[in-house]
């Protein structure tokens, strides 16, 4: 079964997070439904002299308990994260280990930032504690391909397997490069989405260097929005040809309807309009459907002056006047901002709005901005019954990349 | 003008596209074109120089961002009060 320009059709038969409110879809779900917030006073490390003391973090993560690989146990912090939402993905798909037909699947899992903390702790203990050498891993544990390697050697996928870096699109970048990988015949199957562990001492001082963090929390579209707070951990899908999942029974959660990418090509953290615009209107143009068959939309929100005004804008060119009807939230503000996972746990929530008929709101939403007027589905979730969904990402360096997702196909 | 307040104008002209030389203390940041980045670049130079730390957030507006003059008298705030006053400006 093709689609009407001739490309096969790409289903979601499996997903995963690791994140700051759930170490598994279901309890992350249960969370984002509550509006519960997983921001909170940084304990994973001491903060020294840093002003910004909160991060959406992911506490008593144990390998040895949550990562059943004995490799992915050696790795790095960032690949931890991925191993744990990739087995959950792929033993919700049904998929056998290792896949019978290795060369047909690919695995894709980038990282903004890659193995961070490893960096961090090399060179204090060379630099600092003069250390004979570092840890034989360090390199392996540093590189940002780590996690899809990893990943692809757990589920023996032998096709391509690579990570993609877009900062805060990348885990968007990879689904939409997966998924053109199966529309195109190039393999059937695909692990795809990215991974980040960035909260260290001397990452948090390089955001607070930019001066872009909040030190309260993350309020997207609010008034009182004073910055971004980052957060940890990945989002993961295992995506698939449609007929390929049908003929073995597997489970469709959604079908990947379009995906759409540009760049502002103008600055490295002031956004332009027309960049994020484009990028919706080509994931529209590319699932073949109207702006108002759009019954939710996941922003970026990331709660800094700049992007959340910039995005409601874009959002009512795309939209027009239907933008005012449009159920539009930020669930930034329960799992903070996972820089390049975060369009793969996003992702998971907009798949699972329409799986649930429920829409998770924008927590510490009080009062709006006056110049963000849309339906951001303010403090409650709300059920809505959810037939297409889109996701926004829109990255430092005006890189956007925009998915839209619609329901398990008859 | 004083010693501060040069090393300060210095600095802003090191990061505008297009220096110019009118620049004084009623001089607002916004008529610099300086855009966030920049901002940024321009408190951490200025932070690197008087050996204090500026509490600044890029989403606020802050009084102490109007001027070129209120930049000045910020930074003379902080380097009279030492380190102690700039770690309680922090909180």
């Amino acid at each position: 079964m093709v689609r009407a320009d001739g490309l096969r059709r790409v289903v979601v038969t499996g997903m995963g997070v690791t994140t700051p409110i759930g170490l598994d879809v279901e309890e992350f779900w249960a969370s984002l439904k509550a509006g519960r917030c997983g921001v909170g006073r940084i304990e994973n490390f001491p903060l020294e002299d840093l002003y910004i003391h909160i991060a959406g973090e992911i506490r008593g993560f144990d390998p040895s308990v949550h990562v059943k690989s004995k490799q992915i146990q050696y790795g790095e912090r960032y690949s931890w994260f991925a191993g744990r939402a990739a087995d959950e993905a792929w033993t919700m798909s049904g998929l056998p280990r290792p896949y019978a037909n290795p060369y047909r699947s690919c695995c894709i899992i980038g990282s903004g930032a890659g193995g961070y903390s490893t960096v961090e702790s090399a060179y204090r203990s060379l630099f600092i504690e003069n250390k004979r050498a570092t840890h034989p891993l360090t390199l392996l544990r540093i590189i940002g391909s780590s996690a899809s390697a990893h990943v692809g050697i757990e589920y023996g996928i032998k096709g391509p397997t690579f990570g993609t870096c877009s900062a805060c699109s990348t885990a968007t970048h990879a689904i939409g490069v997966t998924l053109d990988y199966i529309r195109n015949g190039i393999v059937d199957v695909g692990v795809a989405g990215a991974s980040e562990a960035v909260l260290t001492y001397g990452s948090m001082r390089t955001w607070q260097a930019m001066r872009v963090l909040s030190p309260e929390g993350c309020y997207p579209f609010s008034k009182k929005r004073n910055g971004t707070v980052l957060a940890e951990g990945a989002g993961i899908l295992v995506l698939e040809e449609l007929e390929h999942a049908r003929r073995r029974g597997a489970p469709i959660l959604a079908e990947v309807l379009g995906f759409g990418m540009s760049s502002d090509s103008k600055d490295m953290v002031n956004p332009d309009i027309d960049g994020p615009r484009m990028a919706m209107q080509f994931a529209l143009d590319n699932a073949s459907i109207d702006p108002s068959e759009v019954d939710y939309l996941n922003a970026h929100g990331t709660a800094t002056k700049l992007n959340d005004v910039n995005e409601t804008n874009a959002i009512k060119m795309v939209f027009g006047d239907y933008a005012k009807k449009l159920a539009i939230s930020s669930t930034k503000s329960m799992h903070g901002h996972l820089l390049g996972a975060g369009g793969g746990v996003e992702a998971v929530a907009c798949i699972k709005a329409i799986n649930e008929g429920f829409v998770p709101p924008t927590i510490g939403l009080e009062e709006p901005d006056p110049d963000c007027d849309l339906d951001y589905v303010p403090n409650v979730g709300r059920e809505k019954k959810v037939r297409y969904a889109m996701s926004n990402s829109f990255a430092f360096g005006g890189l956007n990349a925009v998915l839209v997702f619609g329901p398990a196909p008859a | 003008m004083d010693e501060v307040a040069n090393k300060i104008i210095e600095i802003l002209k090191k990061h505008m596209k297009e220096p110019r030389d009118d620049i004084d203390m009623s001089t607002p940041l916004t008529d610099l074109k300086i855009e966030s980045l920049d901002l940024a670049m321009i408190v951490f130079d200025i932070e690197d120089s008087f050996q204090i730390e500026i509490p600044y957030n890029a989403n606020e507006e802050v009084e102490d961002f109007k001027t070129v003059g209120s930049v000045v008298d910020r930074v003379k705030s902080l380097i009279a009060g030492g380190p102690a006053a700039a770690g309680a400006a922090k909180a």
